[in-house]
């Protein structure tokens, strides 16, 4: 096998071995140092990728991650994982999206790569992941969370030929029921599309659980043992593949934003079949009063869904799930 | 504990009041329903910080029932239950009168902080700075703004707040000596969340609660509910039937009140600040009984390590705890009421 190297991290055969990844200074001069793992079976098999918060308060990834981890036989596994728990560090100990040291852009991550090495913080750090993972990966998984604990979604590099298939495969072994096949036109400053375009790299994302008080337990155990089924399917345990029924397939995802703002009850979950039209929820000014009832303006999956119980002008209100259709048979 | 006389009046005022309620910009007179902005300073570019006032005059005589929600800018829950309260009062069935602020400190709301995005200086906690101060901060001048109208009106105070986790539900009553103290007792009862603490006066000294109660304004706060995602909107309507059964308890509304059963009363609570930092996920639950010496949660580091189990300093009841998933050094990691004692 390829020897593994991640910052200071580096591959053993057999072995768990921790390091950092060094991807940026701060202003007290101390390096922003990124928790790297790697755990390398005896064996030959493929390099999985895992990263947690490239938004920093999306934690339940991190969370899945460290399960996952914690339940692997080092002796039986084939190939390794490389896991970066928490990318966007400086994010994560703000409990912020982006970084408190992205000053004058966006500072979004998950639209940047591959980054650059003469750009913004944001961008330095990107540049810095992606030379790891290109060099390093097979193939690799990117962990979200939204706003409710009920979020379960994935997205999967939906590219032509061997790339598209292998992703597709992983997508099928985590087998939440709406999955986008994502064509390589959307989110194309994401890691895992980069990687997969540029690189050769198939990756799913994984959109489990809530931020902040919506942590939720059960998506991490879940997840867990979603992430073990991918690894299965990739050949690096011997166990069976569990096969996931009711999978659907989503053509496209509307990010819909509110244009009004005030109190708001929020009427639909995540996972729910929605109607064109539908009331999915209701806004009332400060004393109460109703001003309006908010309408789905496509129908699909509720990926994910704003609960309130305040909404701002411009705030997501709502990702729908488009055109949803039962997965073809593999 | 001595059963509390429902008509307590513990301030003669009431009857001398004129027929029309006015806070603000908002007028209400008798038999009817009125909202407006109570004016408390000015804002960067040259707008009033107002705050939202409903006033429900009631077509009968009657103490004046002061409902606060939002001190704390995110701590939503009340809000909702404010406004629930008032949706359902038909002021010609209102014997008194109701003023409802669904959000105290409206631009800490507006921005879903704790305190004013404003304050510079001083803490911004506008509920530490009571009975305020006209010439302090931004947050002191509206804590003097607030006081001022609270003091002229109220008779009766319940200030809503919300904690860490959805599973918060718990009252504190000022417990001043004499009829003050009982007639706050009464609220707690007739609000009906099981856990009480009856709170002495050197404890949160410069809150709202406790400042109306040594004008003699009988206080009660409700923890409701939790930031955030862990909005709960069972507890809204939940709550506004709670608000009823106080206003029928104080002869405000005809009806039976509704008694919730024996109460559980702490001496106190304890309000551990964690002393290390890292991925954390509490093992206890809001409501809880829990021993000295019990894991409450446990923290871990990046890369999955365990870096300690944090222990509870003290047996009693979990009032609410830090949610996770992550926390730094110093951040509450729970809140502990001392001694439960049923009563």
């Amino acid at each position: 096998m390829k020897q593994i190297q991640v910052g200071t991290a580096r591959g053993q055969a057999g072995a768990r071995t921790e390091g950092v990844l060094k991807v940026g200074v701060l202003p007290d001069a101390r390096p922003v140092e990124l928790p790297v793992i790697v755990m390398q079976g005896p064996g030959d098999g493929p390099v999985l990728w895992l990263q947690g918060c490239i938004h920093g308060n999306e934690q339940c990834g991190t969370f899945v991650i460290h399960r996952f981890l914690a339940g692997l036989d080092l002796s039986k596994l084939k190939g390794a994982v490389i896991a970066l728990p928490v990318l966007n560090l400086t994010a994560f100990q703000f409990n912020r999206r982006t970084s408190p040291f992205e000053i004058y852009h966006g500072g979004d991550l998950n639209r940047v790569f591959p980054g650059d090495p003469g750009g913004n913080f944001t961008q330095q750090m990107a540049h810095v992941i992606f030379q790891a993972l290109v060099g390093n990966a097979d193939c690799m998984v990117d962990f979200h969370t939204a706003h409710l604990k009920e979020t379960r979604w994935a997205l999967f590099t939906n590219l032509p030929g061997a790339v598209g298939k292998r992703a597709e495969r992983m997508a099928r072994a985590w087998g939440y029921v709406p999955t986008f096949p994502t064509p390589p036109t959307t989110l194309t400053g994401a890691a895992y599309m980069q990687a997969a375009t540029k690189h050769g790299i198939p990756g799913l994302i994984v959109e489990c659980g809530g931020k902040g008080p919506a942590f939720d337990e059960a998506a991490v155990a879940d997840g867990a043992e979603r992430l073990r089924n991918v690894a299965r399917a990739l050949g690096m345990i011997e166990e069976p593949v569990t096969r996931h029924e009711g999978v659907h397939y989503v053509s496209d995802f509307a990010w819909v934003r509110g244009r009004s703002g005030g109190l708001y009850r929020n009427l639909v979950e995540p996972g729910q079949r929605i109607k064109k039209g539908q009331v999915i929820g209701k806004l009332f000014d400060i004393f109460g009063k109703p001003r309006e009832s908010v309408r789905a303006p496509e129908g699909g999956f509720v990926l994910t869904v704003n609960p309130g119980p305040l909404l701002i002008s411009g705030d997501t209100l709502i990702h729908i799930g488009l055109n949803p259709r039962p997965a073809p048979a593999l | 504990m001595a059963k509390t006389k429902s008509k307590t009046k513990s301030k003669p005022a009431a009857a001398k009041r004129p027929a029309d309620l006015v806070l603000g910009d908002a007028r209400a007179k008798p038999g009817s329903k009125a909202s407006g902005w109570l004016r408390l300073g000015d804002l960067p570019d040259g707008q009033p910080l107002a705050i939202p006032v409903h006033l429900v005059n009631g077509a009968k005589p009657g103490p004046c029932l002061w409902v606060q929600a939002c001190i704390h800018g995110d701590e939503y829950c009340g809000a909702f239950t404010v406004n629930a309260l008032v949706e359902r009062l038909d002021p010609k069935a209102l014997a008194g009168r109701v003023i409802a602020l669904p959000a105290l400190n409206i631009t800490a709301f507006q921005a879903g902080r704790r305190t004013s995005p404003f304050e510079m200086h001083g803490t911004g906690d506008l509920n530490r700075c009571f009975p305020g101060n006209a010439e302090g901060t931004i947050t002191e001048q509206m804590g003097h703004g607030i006081f001022t109208a609270l003091k002229a009106h109220a008779d009766y105070l319940i200030d809503y707040h919300t904690g860490g986790v959805k599973e918060t539900r718990w009252t504190l009553y000022a417990d001043l000596p004499g009829k003050v103290g009982e007639a706050g007792a009464g609220l707690a009862r007739a609000y009906g969340f099981k856990v009480v603490l009856p709170t002495p006066p050197t404890t949160l000294g410069a809150s709202a609660f406790i400042n109306a109660a040594k004008q003699g304004i009988p206080s009660l706060i409700v923890e409701s509910g939790g930031f955030g995602p862990a909005f709960d909107s069972h507890l809204v309507e939940d709550g506004a039937e709670r608000l009823c059964n106080v206003a029928r308890h104080l002869g405000m509304l005809a009806g039976k009140v509704k008694d919730f059963g024996r109460q559980t009363f702490i001496s106190d609570f304890a309000w551990i600040n964690g002393t290390t930092g890292g991925l954390f996920r509490p093992t206890v639950k809001g409501g809880e009984r829990i021993a000295k010496g019990q894991v409450i949660g446990r923290f871990t580091d990046l890369y999955g390590a365990l870096i300690e189990e944090a222990k509870a300093p003290a047996a009693g009841i979990v009032l609410t705890t830090h949610p996770g998933p992550m926390m730094a050094t110093g951040d509450t990691l729970i809140q502990i009421g001392l001694n439960p004692k049923e009563v």
